[in-house]
């Protein structure tokens, strides 16, 4: 027992000479003292073994160090850009002042080649720089440190994005790095009206979160708004924006995402110009959009690149998939177990007689195999990348057809949970198809306990919730309920883009027209064969 | 409200029955029992006391019970097999009672599925039980609410349970032979649309009875339309010739037209086959001395289809209108004769009482207003009838 | 609560047409030729017309006081008791409507689609829908009655274009029908399908412009008139007037006669129940809205939430009294007599006082900024 003691109160000892924390250092200004910086910022950053401090003499007479993390930098520029021209010295100076501000001005304005230069004088910012990869160096003499912007982080090239690929349409998709992916979106607004504003979010993690909005067009309280929910955020991490996405929703309870994230910045470029906010985080490559009304889900990239006649049908073909994915299964099981009057008596006895041998009611079949559905798919997303293909087919065909086979599950169940399936596939949005796809579930309990009347009660009461529920004040399902005429021409069917002439009324937008008046005028008139046959040759035939 | 809603998840829901539990009945039929039944009958529905025996004559109900997969959809899956002859397809069976219910209910005790009217396609009653009255065949029907009203009720020469037990070569399903027979005699125009929805309607018309299709069944189990079976309220009087039918629909005007007919030109030997192809017609009443008398103006456009022999021809307009002259005064002749014969027996199936009631409702409110005395007054009413027909087609060859 | 004013015009007269299209759809052929035979469509039109009436005086009283709904301005109109009176009997009125229209759903589902269903549980599952509905806000409910609106009328016009093949124009003459015994009877049972549309008065003072809430009320009585006389004039001509009187839902059984072209489905009965689920809903919610609001502002309470489920059980145990249908139906009659009092006679006593005193509410721009 004594024993135990010395060695706590050793321990104690140990614990006791922890770094200062920096609290403490809040106010602890940089004054020119070499030593004293240098033991304060060792004494913060000290443990790591990846951190650096590099001692040398600037311009030969003046003591000075440098801190940084080596992981974290660009070595060719430092060698180079930074302690080269510290130790050499300018060649058209001849003489170096000899210390205090003076000698700092010099080193700004004339001795360093590095771009991303200033001087910061408080420790704790210090330090806090050096943690975001940045290098510092301290001179004895001048008060304050001098910070160069050397962050440098490995990251992957850019490339197709994973989840929202397009037939025609741009092939980047946003990286984990910040400002890669604010330059994607820069370089497609290339208009002083873009609007970043960063801040840093997370206790422990002080993730940059970038909002970015157009000067003119967003509605000024809808950027104040999201702005202020973000800034209500004290938390200790983000890693990802589906994190901040969770903390600024309008209803937290709802199946339905308020949110839109996606990870191509031509899709975060249309949304700001029609008068949305983006939120990006750095570390993670989907960028968040807001406000977000439940007609997004099904629209995609490819409607508005492609020609508007085709692409309506196919919109509809993904409503009708997207409807189905919710209902199918239970009016399914409404119909043979309530109401199989409504199928002709030949299918219907074709039915009952799939169904003869199975030995559970078309609920219970229904909901197993529906379960083993999900598990299903859980499983192919886990499996590396060779075998998942193989077993999505598999799993489905081979399954399904021993099933039916052992008289565990009829025939026309398993086509009705596969195609189900597949029109979950084909919502766009992943979130939503989430929401629709474990909303079936209620629906098919529902129905087995009334039939047609529970899956309308079923329907009825999503219906209500989502006509109830908002994004930053915007109706979930405008532009259908509030009834915006302009809005209905994108809404079932994708109107040709000379007809969106202004931005949706619902964001209550600043600027409101799209397209310039004379062009609509121009695209009316008849079109210039230029190459018909008889103008040339007529042409032709004046020479 | 979260228990609330999950009550009825606890005690279970109450109208889930499977489809492969129940006994889907595509066809029934209705026929007397004899008398011998009424002693060994089992108290089901009723006993010495409490719920006395009913006092009407014991009926026998015959149900086509569809068994669960052997109906083919595709040409012959594992589960079905066979040709498909109707002792595979469909299980028939029979139970007495003294009602309609009482039968049916007999009938449930002896079946393990529950009984399901759903996809009832064929109600055939026997003449036997059509003449003594329907009101409770009617009735029945008419409060289950899963029969349909685009059933076919079609009165039977003679025993019906046999046209139950039928198995035509052609369908898999006997049932649904007798409707598809049905469906295709009113295709080619054979036979108006009167589905039970219709029947029951126009039985219920003031100014109209209703009438339904008179079958028999053939020695290949083969059913053949024999003519309309025509009603006084709810009994049956009688049965008209099949022939009869198109005088019907001529007079109704009923499209599509099918009914041949032999035209006899002059000489013995020569006669033509004609084919009505579309009929209009058009009614017209007024008022004279008290008396109504209904003008019925007909038109239909026939076909030539067919010369008996050689020894005439028919190559000029001239013969056509011959032709054409005949077919009115032959078409005339058989629509007075229904007419008149449907007058004897005091049953007004063409609806000229409703055409009163709408044309002149002044006169119907004072002299008739009811049903029943529609029925008296119509032996009283005169007929007008003017035909007109019209050759459109005589077919690839040129006399 | 009291500060929005969203409600276009067109949402009123969705809001109205919605509420006033319910359980009524089913027997009203029924009524209408119990009145005058083949001039059922004439009876439904003259019903129309009188219920037009009613909703004339209460708009028009409504719009004399665009902020206020008539709890509110009762009192100024007559004084306090006597309209906290009046205001009871409406509430009273609206909570026994809600509670008939619920059982009446009950009976239909239970006799033609769940027949072993206790009529309970269909009751309650429908009254609890509606109950949490009523928990929004007024600008959601309005969103509600828009968003169904489209799916009550187009399937109704459709199965009523799809019957028409069946239909004999003779049925429908004379037109003025045979006799008339029971005419003013079934002209006062049509009227009475209309009295949802009081909900007028909760929703004027939630209006964008309620000048323009005569011009909405006269939209959706067309609408629904229309609609009501379609139908009729539809079952009327497929059927007959005498097979109508023998069927207690005409319009169902008209929706079981009809098939889409190639038989894709056959008896459409089931689907067209469906349809009708909403359009019960939509009567409902607003009985129920109505009577949960106006009591909320009887005891000037800023909230309704309190009162929707407070209520419920009253509504639920007044939907069981009824011992069976056909005693429903004498219940629902006598009922409806008495609403037309209510509905009718109180609004225009208060309209005609209000002119004779020279009431008017003020408006918006007049009344000083909250």
């Amino acid at each position: 027992m004594f024993r135990k003691r010395k060695r706590n109160r050793q321990q104690t000892e140990n614990v006791q000479a922890a770094p200062p924390s920096m609290e403490e250092l809040k106010q602890v200004r940089l004054n020119g003292d070499l030593e004293k910086a240098v033991e304060l910022i060792r004494g913060v950053l000290g443990m790591n073994d990846d951190f650096t401090v590099r001692r040398f003499q600037a311009f030969g007479k003046y003591p000075a160090a440098m801190f940084f993390y080596p992981n974290m930098i660009d070595m060719s520029t430092l060698n180079s850009e930074i302690l080269k021209p510290l130790m050499y010295g300018p060649p058209h100076a001849d003489v170096i002042p000899d210390g205090g501000d003076k000698l700092r001005d010099f080193l700004l304005s004339e001795t360093l080649y590095h771009s991303d230069i200033r001087s910061e004088e408080l420790v704790s910012k210090t330090i806090g720089d050096i943690l975001r990869g940045q290098t510092a160096v301290v001179i004895e003499g001048v008060e304050g440190a001098i910070l160069f912007g050397t962050r440098t982080i490995d990251k992957r090239g850019i490339d197709q994005p994973a989840t929202e690929q397009v037939i025609r349409g741009p092939r980047e998709g946003f990286i984990e790095l910040l400002s890669t992916n604010i330059s994607l979106i820069r370089y497609r607004l290339q208009t002083p009206d873009l609007r970043v504003k960063t801040m840093d979010i997370g206790r422990r993690t002080q993730s940059k979160v970038a909002v970015c909005s157009m000067e003119g067009i967003t509605n000024p309280d809808l950027v104040a708004e999201v702005v202020r929910r973000l800034e209500q955020i004290d938390v200790d991490a983000i890693l990802d924006s589906g994190y901040l996405e969770q903390y600024i929703e309008d209803n937290q309870m709802s199946p339905f995402p308020q949110v839109q994230y996606t990870e191509r910045p031509d899709k975060v470029v249309a949304n700001l110009l029609e008068g949305r906010v983006a939120i990006i985080v750095d570390g993670s490559p989907l960028a968040l959009v807001v406000p977000t009304v439940f007609s997004q889900f099904y629209q995609t990239v490819e409607d508005y690149t492609e020609r508007f006649l085709m692409m309506s049908a196919i919109r509809w073909a993904r409503l009708v998939a997207l409807v189905f994915s919710l209902v199918f299964p239970s009016l399914y099981v409404a119909i043979i177990s309530f109401n199989p009057e409504l199928i002709p008596t030949e299918f219907a006895v074709a039915v009952a007689g799939g169904r003869a041998g199975v030995p559970f009611p078309a609920i219970i079949e229904v909901l197993v195999i529906e379960v083993s559905m999900e598990v299903l798919r859980e499983a192919t997303i886990r499996l590396p990348q060779q075998v998942g293909g193989a077993l999505s087919i598999v799993g489905v065909l081979v399954v399904g057809q021993a099933a039916v086979a052992a008289g565990f599950a009829s025939p026309i169940t398993v086509v009705i949970i596969a195609l189900t399936t597949i029109g979950s596939f084909a919502t766009p949005a992943y979130n939503a198809a989430l929401a629709l796809r474990l909303l079936r579930f209620p629906l098919i309990v529902l129905a087995g306990i009334f039939g047609l009347y529970g899956v309308m009660i079923g329907l009825i009461l999503i219906a209500n919730h989502l006509l109830s529920l908002r994004s930053f004040g915007v109706p979930y399902l405008s532009p259908l309920v509030p009834g915006v005429l302009n809005g209905m021409k994108d809404l079932f069917v994708r109107g040709p883009l000379w007809w969106m002439k202004a931005r949706p009324k619902l964001l209550f937008p600043g600027d409101s027209s799209r397209i310039g008046a004379q062009m609509v005028e121009d695209l009316k008139a008849p079109p210039n064969n230029v190459l018909d046959p008889k103008k040339q040759n007529d042409g032709r035939e004046e020479n | 409200m979260l228990s609330a809603l999950l009550v009825p998840l606890l005690t279970g829901c109450w109208d889930r029955l499977e489809l492969e539990e129940r006994a889907v009945v595509l066809g029934i039929s209705v026929d007397t029992a004899d008398k011998s039944t009424a002693k060994r009958e089992d108290e089901i529905t009723h006993t010495a006391d409490g719920f006395p025996v009913p006092e009407v004559n014991m009926i026998r109900v015959t149900v086509q019970i569809a068994l669960p997969g052997r109906i083919p959809l595709g040409p012959g899956e594992s589960g079905g097999g066979g040709k498909g002859r109707s002792s595979e397809t469909v299980w028939v069976v029979g139970g007495e009672g003294h009602t309609m219910d009482d039968a049916i209910m007999n009938l449930q005790q002896q079946i393990s599925g529950r009984i399901f009217f759903g996809h009832l396609r064929v109600i055939v009653v026997s003449e036997a039980v059509a003449k003594t009255g329907m009101q409770n065949i009617n009735d029945y029907f008419r409060r289950n609410p899963e029969v349909r009203r685009m059933a076919w009720m079609m009165i039977s020469k003679g025993n019906a349970e046999r046209l139950m037990r039928a198995s035509p070569e052609l369908e898999r399903v006997p049932a649904l032979y007798l409707m598809s027979t049905m469906d295709n005699a009113v295709k080619l125009g054979k036979f108006p649309e009167n589905y039970v929805g219709m029947f029951w309607s126009n039985s219920a018309k003031k100014g109209q009875e209703g009438y339904l299709p008179y079958v028999e069944l053939k020695k290949e189990q083969n059913i053949e339309v024999k003519g309309m079976a025509y009603f006084k309220n709810d009994k049956m009087l009688g049965a008209t010739k099949p022939f009869q039918v198109a005088a019907y629909m001529s007079i109704k005007g009923m499209n599509p037209a099918g009914y041949r007919g032999v035209v006899k030109l002059e000489g013995h030997e020569n006669m033509v086959m004609v084919y009505a192809t579309s009929r209009r017609s058009s009614f017209k009443v007024r008022v004279e001395n008290g008396e109504l008398v209904f003008t019925v103006s007909i038109f239909t456009e026939i076909n030539l289809e067919e010369k008996i022999n050689e020894q005439f021809s028919v190559n000029d307009s001239a013969a056509l209108e011959d032709i054409e002259q005949r077919n009115k005064q032959a078409l005339r002749t058989t629509c007075e004769s229904l007419i008149e014969e449907m007058q004897q027996k005091g049953s007004d199936i063409f609806g000229f009482g409703e055409y009163a009631r709408a044309k002149k409702p002044g006169y119907w409110n004072k002299n008739v207003g009811t049903k029943s005395q529609w029925q008296s007054m119509f032996k009283e009413a005169r007929f007008e009838i003017k035909v007109d027909s019209r050759i459109r087609r005589i077919g690839m060859k040129a006399k | 609560m009291e500060n929005q004013r969203e409600i276009t015009t067109i949402q009123a007269g969705a809001i109205l047409s919605s509420t006033i299209i319910g359980v009524g759809v089913l027997p009203i052929p029924l009524f209408a030729v119990r009145g005058a035979d083949s001039g059922a469509p004439l009876v439904t039109v003259c019903g129309v017309l009188f219920a037009f009436l009613g909703l004339f005086l209460i708009t028009r009283l409504g719009m004399r006081f665009p902020d206020r709904s008539i709890t509110q301005y009762g009192e100024e109109i007559i004084g306090k008791w006597l309209s906290r009176l009046g205001s009871a009997a409406v509430i009273g009125f609206f909570a026994v409507l809600t509670s008939l229209a619920a059982r009446e759903f009950g009976e239909v589902v239970i006799t033609s689609v769940l027949t072993k269903t206790p009529l309970e549980v269909t009751v309650i599952v429908m009254l609890t829908l509606a109950a949490i509905s009523t928990r929004n806000n007024i600008t959601t409910f309005a969103y509600i009655h828009q968003f169904y609106f489209p799916l009550l009328i187009g399937p109704a016009l459709l199965i009523v274009a799809l019957s028409l093949k069946n239909a004999e124009a003779i049925n429908l003459q004379p037109i003025w029908g045979n006799s008339h015994e029971g005419m003013l009877a079934s002209v006062l049972t049509i009227a009475a399908l209309f009295q949802g549309s009081f909900i007028i008065t909760t929703v004027i003072p939630a209006m964008r412009r309620p000048q323009t809430a005569m011009k909405a009320s006269v939209f959706a009585l067309l609408i629904s008139g229309g609609l009501y006389v379609t139908i009729v004039a539809a079952t009327v001509s497929v059927f007959g007037s005498e097979e109508t009187k023998n069927l207690l839902w005409p319009t169902l059984e008209l929706a079981k006669a009809t098939s889409l072209p190639a038989n894709i489905l056959e008896r459409l009965d089931a689907a067209f129940l469906a349809v009708w689920v909403t359009a019960v809903f939509t009567t409902l919610n607003s009985s129920y809205f109505l009577a949960v609001k106006e009591m909320s502002k009887l005891f000037r309470l800023k909230d309704h939430k309190l009162f929707t489920f407070f209520l419920l059980p009253a509504v639920f145990s007044m939907a069981m009294v009824p011992r069976n249908i056909l005693n429903m139906y004498e219940i629902i009659q006598n009922v409806s007599r008495i609403g037309l009092f209510v509905t009718v006679v109180y609004p225009g006593l208060l309209l005609v006082v209000s002119v004779l005193r020279k009431k008017r509410g003020e408006t918006s721009e007049k009344r000083s900024a909250t």
